[in-house]
């Protein structure tokens, strides 16, 4: 495999690595993707062996800790990378002391330094482009310019040429999801803010399923064949001509259909 | 065994998070949670404020006052909290049959296990139930999420007042090893007491010990304690069994009385009914408390427990009988005696595999079985455990 951390001209198609977000999925035993009696502790090692990055999810739902993060390291080789989320009281609830929040933060994340390929700050959809937003975003920013950082907005107000004109100053990756058509929700832009790496995110088209509030129906979504090839020969190629290297996950994680889709996705990039 | 995923929410200083959230003036105000009129009331809870002033759970008003003078004293009012108790677990009831309650303390533990096809992965669940116990009935919970009841509830005593804490499968033993052993659940005093003389700090040094070294200082207890120091625990979340559940009965003798016989006669009696109540119920009793009421007016409560629980009249008069024997100690005439039972377990339809039960017990079994039927038919009187003392 091509060190993913090997520049490339800029001109050429730049490396690419696919995953998905996350990886221990018990419902993706049944779904085929790990064989039948895999525990959790098996999955990462399993997963590694079929994609060279994941992101982590539970990153977002509790804090990252140092001796965790070592031990799950520990699991998978050396070359393998690590997209972590930034911990929801940082995004979504962001009602404790922000301050001791992110220092526990980054204590937490020390140990991925080697093999993080990104840190992801996804934006809740009430987050909308405010001044006091705006200010706080800079804040972090300002916080995590020591680290690969990817913003991805869930809300429409920050489309526009000065916040993307700012990500491009400050050199941050602004996420390009695929995600169903709804007007409050932040658009696919094809746009390459940070020259150093490119973040997509798969999300599905399940609009039904994402106006729910249920989880697993807003990620319920299989992209057929026709769709990814589709997005491989725009989307994604355009993309590659801009950019040094590219992360992609796919976050339809129901009934294993991320893994297949990274999968899909892998062959034709391949 | 499947792995399993069980969710520990923990409502920290239940009643006085109950009281903040009926009077709102209380929020920020040291409380104690105690009854205030009762001569030697000790604290029933008490605030995080409280606590940091060194109040304790148990400790009496009086010392309390003295720790927190600047606390705010607040009758309990049991049944409020109880009612936010049920509140709670209907909130959490939509997620997963498979609820364990505690007594009005605002713990729960929730076996989401095999759930995610219907509401996502666990770590998902945990957090939008805490968003909605927030929302409805504005309490807010720790969670935690581990592998087993034991490793939940550790981490959520980790990550109190609040907070959230996930326990991987597989990291059990690395997550409890640093940790004290104030933190691990079930633990006995004179067992706490022991591991200070051994110089036993972290639960990682408990876990050093085979379980050979550990039976000689804790005997039976030492096989708990092997498994608990590694974060391994089978037990089941015990759904549908309230555990605030008791059942009791009381007598009051027509006279005084020191005669041991009518004593037992009596109990011999409220245990028929107990174990009927139980049989009926489904449920076996894992303790049986007798307290007796002296005619100076002190009254005497000790206990006997049967660690796998019983429903059997047989096995319910030997723990009364026992209960009796470690309660009467003073030389002076009974009044009155009550019988109750409770730390209740569902009663498994599976029998075991591979330990054959005693004849014995399986005679006394079918004969209770016909005594019901008999019961069931002609009235709860009509047949009786016999006493012969």
């Amino acid at each position: 495999m091509k060190n993913f951390y090997e520049s490339s001209t800029v001109d050429t198609l730049c490396p690419v690595l696919v995953g998905t977000s996350g990886y221990s999925y018990t419902e993706w035993v049944d779904g085929g993707f790990y064989p039948q009696g895999t525990r959790t502790p098996e999955m990462l090692a399993l997963y590694a062996k079929s994609f060279p990055v994941v992101e982590l999810n539970y990153t977002w739902y509790q804090m990252i800790q140092a001796e965790a993060i070592s031990r799950m390291i520990a699991r998978a080789p050396k070359d393998f990378r690590f997209a972590a989320k930034l911990t929801r009281t940082l995004t979504h609830e962001r009602d404790r002391d922000w301050k001791q929040e992110l220092q526990h933060y980054r204590e937490g994340i020390k140990p991925l330094q080697e093999q993080l390929a990104a840190i992801l700050i996804q934006l809740p959809p009430d987050f909308t482009w405010s001044v006091k937003n705006r200010y706080y975003l800079a804040w972090l920013l300002d916080s995590l310019h020591d680290f690969p950082v990817a913003v991805e907005f869930r809300h429409v107000s920050w489309a526009r040429d000065s916040v993307f004109a700012e990500l491009e100053q400050r050199q941050v990756t602004l996420v390009t999801v695929d995600a169903p058509n709804i007007p409050k929700l932040f658009p696919y832009v094809d746009l390459v803010t940070n020259p150093s790496l490119f973040f997509v995110r798969f999300h599905g088209r399940n609009l039904q399923g994402w106006q729910s509030g249920n989880m697993q129906q807003k990620f319920d979504y299989s992209y057929s064949k026709d769709e990814l090839q589709q997005w491989n020969d725009t989307h994604l190629h355009s993309l590659r001509t801009r950019a040094e290297k590219g992360i992609i996950f796919f976050n339809n994680h129901v009934r294993a259909q991320a893994p297949a889709n990274a999968h899909c996705l892998q062959a034709l990039i391949a | 065994m499947r792995d399993r995923s069980i969710i520990h929410l923990n409502v920290t200083d239940f009643a006085v998070a109950v009281e903040r959230v009926c009077d709102h003036s209380l929020a920020n105000v040291p409380l104690i949670v105690a009854p205030s009129h009762a001569a030697r009331g000790v604290v029933y809870d008490m605030s995080e404020e409280a606590y940091q002033d060194g109040v304790k759970k148990g400790m009496p008003l009086s010392l309390a006052r003295r720790y927190c003078p600047a606390a705010h004293i607040l009758d309990p009012r049991i049944s409020l909290y109880r009612k936010a108790m049920t509140a709670l677990v209907k909130e959490v009831a939509s997620y997963t049959p498979l609820v364990e309650q505690g007594e009005e303390d605002g713990h729960l533990f929730m076996d989401v296990t095999g759930t995610h096809r219907l509401h996502g992965p666990p770590p998902d669940i945990a957090w939008r139930l805490r968003k909605r116990v927030v929302k409805s009935l504005s309490l807010d919970p720790v969670w935690s999420l581990g592998s087993n009841k034991l490793v939940a509830k550790v981490a959520s005593r980790v990550v109190r007042p609040f907070g959230e804490m996930i326990v991987g499968l597989g990291d059990e033993h690395a997550f409890l090893e640093p940790l004290s052993l104030d933190l691990l659940p079930g633990l006995y005093a004179a067992e706490r007491k022991l591991m200070v003389d051994f110089n036993l700090v972290t639960i990682g040094d408990l876990a050093r010990l085979s379980r050979k070294q550990l039976l000689v200082p804790f005997q039976k207890r030492g096989s708990y304690l092997y498994d608990a120091s590694r974060g391994r625990d089978v037990t089941p979340v015990l759904a549908g069994v309230d555990r605030s559940l008791k059942i009791t009965r009381e007598h009051v003798f027509a006279e005084d009385t020191q005669k041991v016989q009518e004593l037992k006669v009596v109990l011999t009696g409220f245990v028929h009914e107990l174990g009927r109540r139980l049989r009926q119920k489904k449920i076996l009793a894992r303790r049986v408390v007798v307290s007796l009421s002296y005619s100076d007016g002190c009254s005497v409560s000790r206990q006997a427990t049967d660690h796998n629980g019983t429903d059997n009249d047989f096995a319910l008069r030997n723990l009364a009988l026992t209960a009796l024997t470690r309660s009467w100690k003073r030389r002076i005439r009974i009044r009155g005696c009550t019988l109750s039972c409770d730390r209740f377990l569902p009663r498994s339809p599976q029998q075991s595999l591979f330990v054959m039960r005693p004849v014995q017990e399986v005679q006394q079994e079918k004969l209770l079985s016909a005594m019901d039927a008999v019961c069931d038919r002609f009235g709860h009187n009509s047949l009786r455990l016999g006493s012969c003392f």
